[in-house]
């Protein structure tokens, strides 16, 4: 079998790409080397940009945010909550950056309005009561774990294969030509080759490897960015500090919980894959975040995490300093003399549909196939209705189903499967069974990237083992149950050890007593 | 209100001791905030005639030099308000992290109650090891005591203020912890 394209890459620029891909009518294959979201989509601040953050320094990136922002809050509605957003300055900020910053935005097409400093405080109280000037924007909160999994959905919905644990080892070339792709099965080692005429890189950050292996470069510079997340929803806006872009200078609300970020810098592609949080970027997160919003100084860190954003060097900059957070679309062919092979990467989570639309457009050309983006109207899985108001009467966990999986929860099986298992989210044995059929889910993490299994204020404390266990049932391997157990609990201590002081340690002791004290299974110490 | 011990801290560690003063006639007094994740003699404590002030803590005592050295002279706590628990003897048994018989915060680890000294390493990245199911370098942290469990403040003991259970430094049995403190204050008491 001949694939029409391969994609290489689960992140939300790959999935959406093949959701594209899927709609115009393409044989579709995505190849992902561990889960869906596993990297830098899983790894940021949930925020879906009004572009106003970028107004003032890259106009260009702005009126894309902006586009794109209204787009998604009608095609991925499921996904994206309209939060709406506050740039605030502090006594220590320049306020006449403001009425450039507003005159920026509204170049870009976006609607920022002034607003008095005690009317900012009325419509979000957590906001730090000092401030002495306030813009309101269109910024909302966006949920990358289900806007990434809606896409894939879809995609698959419209016959592309994906494939999770398949990792990219080499190119096959007939002369300069890429016709495919050898893969390896990183759970059993299992080699394969797959064909397609077009393969797409689409890989993030590792998308540097994969140009290097298919015999071209593209300068990539990977720049990490650490936040925090806290056990609490401080504040109800996103709330931004308007001056120049810096450190930890964006709070969204996502759910139940909060983000605080980000901080930028350089790492080497060696870390890329095991990135961790510093003690200097956690304080550096806390300082800012509270100039933001006072009370984060006393509210539960659940964890720390990071992900390193794929900032490409500018092609005619031989220094490689001048980076962009835009598109960057590569046609091999004419660039490096590659035929069949294409990169999409730079960009950001908000502009990701667009990524897609322009990749699957330069796939379209070279297959000769005129079809048109519809991905800009048409719905995706889970948003094609707001369930919502017939939802009057349904249980609790039944209501969280369908704010997850919108439409999709047709498939769930409340009848028999309906106790819940996830309290903190809501999350019943139906939409784990959901997940485990249709959401290709092979562990604990795979399934908190699904349904937010977990991801409360008990972090999975309370319910991994009943959790696990279902887990297990749901894919034919009762055996592995104390196998996720563990899996889970290492992966959650690793974002734990950065904030491991206060109520973190509090939970680390309780957790540590629960699952790793020999005197918790009844033996004596 | 006058007892024999006051028991600052009713879970494991507390309550054990208690029944086994209690059994020897001491009149006991234990205030218990209730956050434990252990099994606890609760009811043979009570029957033994011990007093129980669940739901309750002790926010703070106070302690005196009366020249012979440092004493705590009474406590007070959250829900007795205007009075005082008073006693020859206490015992703080207020466990470790998780029920807040310590605090830490980026800073350091403190004793919440009275600010006894306590034993810890360095800053937050050295309270943990990188596996989850390694023990864990902040289990061993907690109040310093000398040969007779008795807590010191800024170094000096203060000689009726025993501690015992997870409260104390390194990684004791709870209940052998509770004995010993039983022990002294008998001994003591003879």
């Amino acid at each position: 079998m001949i694939y029409d394209v391969i994609i290489i890459g689960g992140g939300v620029t790959g999935v959406g790409t093949a959701r594209d891909c899927a709609l115009r009518g393409l044989k579709v294959l995505l190849l992902e080397r561990q889960d869906l979201t596993a990297g830098a989509t899983g790894r940021n601040h949930g925020l879906l940009h009004s572009g106003a953050r970028y107004a003032v320094t890259d106009k260009e990136s702005a009126a894309e945010c902006i586009r794109e922002n209204k787009i998604l809050r009608r095609v991925a509605s499921n996904c994206v909550e309209p939060t709406g957003g506050l740039f605030i300055t502090l006594p220590e900020d320049d306020l006449a950056y403001q009425d450039n910053f507003i005159k920026c935005c509204r170049e870009a097409g976006i609607d920022a309005e002034a607003i008095d400093p005690k009317e900012a405080l009325r419509m979000e109280p957590s906001v730090n009561p000092a401030l002495i000037g306030a813009v309101k924007v269109p910024d909302a909160s966006v949920d990358p774990f289900r806007l990434a999994t809606a896409n894939a959905l879809d995609a698959m919905l419209h016959g592309a294969e994906v494939r999770t644990y398949t990792e990219v080892t080499g190119f096959i070339k007939e002369g300069d030509r890429i016709v495919g792709v050898e893969t390896r099965d990183t759970k059993t080692g299992a080699e394969e080759k797959f064909y397609a005429t077009i393969t797409v890189n689409a890989a993030g950050i590792w998308g540097h490897h994969i140009a290097e292996m298919a015999g071209c470069e593209i300068r990539m510079l990977p720049a990490k960015g650490s936040l925090l997340i806290f056990g609490h929803r401080v504040n109800k806006m996103v709330i931004n500090r308007c001056r120049k872009p810096a450190n930890a200078d964006i709070l969204v609300p996502g759910d139940v919980v909060c983000v605080i970020g980000t901080t930028s810098d350089k790492v080497p592609f060696e870390e890329c894959d095991d990135i961790r949080v510093t003690p200097e970027e956690v304080q550096l997160l806390l300082r800012e975040g509270c100039m933001l919003a006072p009370s984060l100084a006393q509210t539960r860190i659940l964890r720390a995490y990071a992900g390193v954003r794929p900032l490409v060097a500018s092609d005619d900059d031989p220094t490689g300093r001048s980076t962009s957070r835009g598109i960057v679309l590569l046609d091999h062919e004419k660039r490096d003399g590659i035929p069949g092979f294409i990169s999409i990467t730079g960009g950001k989570l908000t502009s990701y549909r667009l990524m897609g639309e322009q990749a699957t457009d330069l796939v379209c050309g070279k297959l000769g196939k005129n079809a048109r983006c519809r991905t800009a109207e048409l719905p995706l899985p889970g948003s094609e209705k707001d369930l919502m108001e017939g939802a009057k009467g349904l249980k609790m966990a039944e209501k969280a189903a369908i704010g997850r999986q919108g439409t999709m929860v047709s498939k769930m099986d409340f009848a028999n499967k309906s106790e819940v298992l996830c309290e903190c989210e809501h999350v019943t044995r139906a939409e784990i069974a959901y997940a485990v059929k249709y959401l290709d889910v092979h562990n604990m993490m795979d399934l908190r990237r699904r349904t937010r299994v977990g991801m409360g204020t008990c972090q999975g404390s309370f319910c991994m083992k009943k959790v696990a266990a279902a887990l297990a049932e749901e894919l034919g391997c009762p055996e592995k149950t104390d196998e996720f157990v563990q899996e889970y609990l290492r992966e959650r201590w690793k974002g734990m050890i950065p904030v491991c002081w206060g109520d973190a340690l509090r939970e680390a002791e309780y957790m540590r007593k629960l699952y790793a004290d020999k005197a918790g299974e009844g033996e004596e110490r | 209100m006058k007892f024999d011990v006051v028991i600052i801290g009713g879970g494991l560690a507390g309550l054990t001791a208690g029944v086994e003063l209690q059994k020897k006639g001491l009149r006991c007094a234990a205030v218990a905030e209730g956050l434990t994740l252990n099994e606890c003699p609760r009811e043979e404590f009570i029957k033994l005639g011990g007093t129980l002030f669940p739901g309750d803590s002790v926010i703070g005592g106070h302690i005196v030099d009366d020249g012979d050295g440092k004493s705590l002279e009474w406590v007070e706590t959250r829900n007795l308000v205007g009075t005082r628990l008073e006693a020859p003897y206490y015992i703080l048994s207020t466990g470790k992290f998780f029920s807040r018989g310590l605090v830490s915060n980026m800073e350091g680890i403190t004793e919440p109650v009275f600010g006894c000294d306590v034993e810890y390493a360095g800053g937050p990245s050295e309270w943990t090891v990188q596996e989850f199911f390694d023990d864990q370098p902040f289990e061993k942290f907690g109040v310093t005591t000398d040969a007779e469990s008795r807590v010191k403040i800024g170094g000096k003991v203060i000689g009726n203020l025993y501690a015992a259970g997870e409260i104390l430094a390194g990684r004791q049995d709870i209940v052998t912890t509770a004995q010993k403190v039983a022990e002294q204050i008998i001994g003591r008491k003879k």
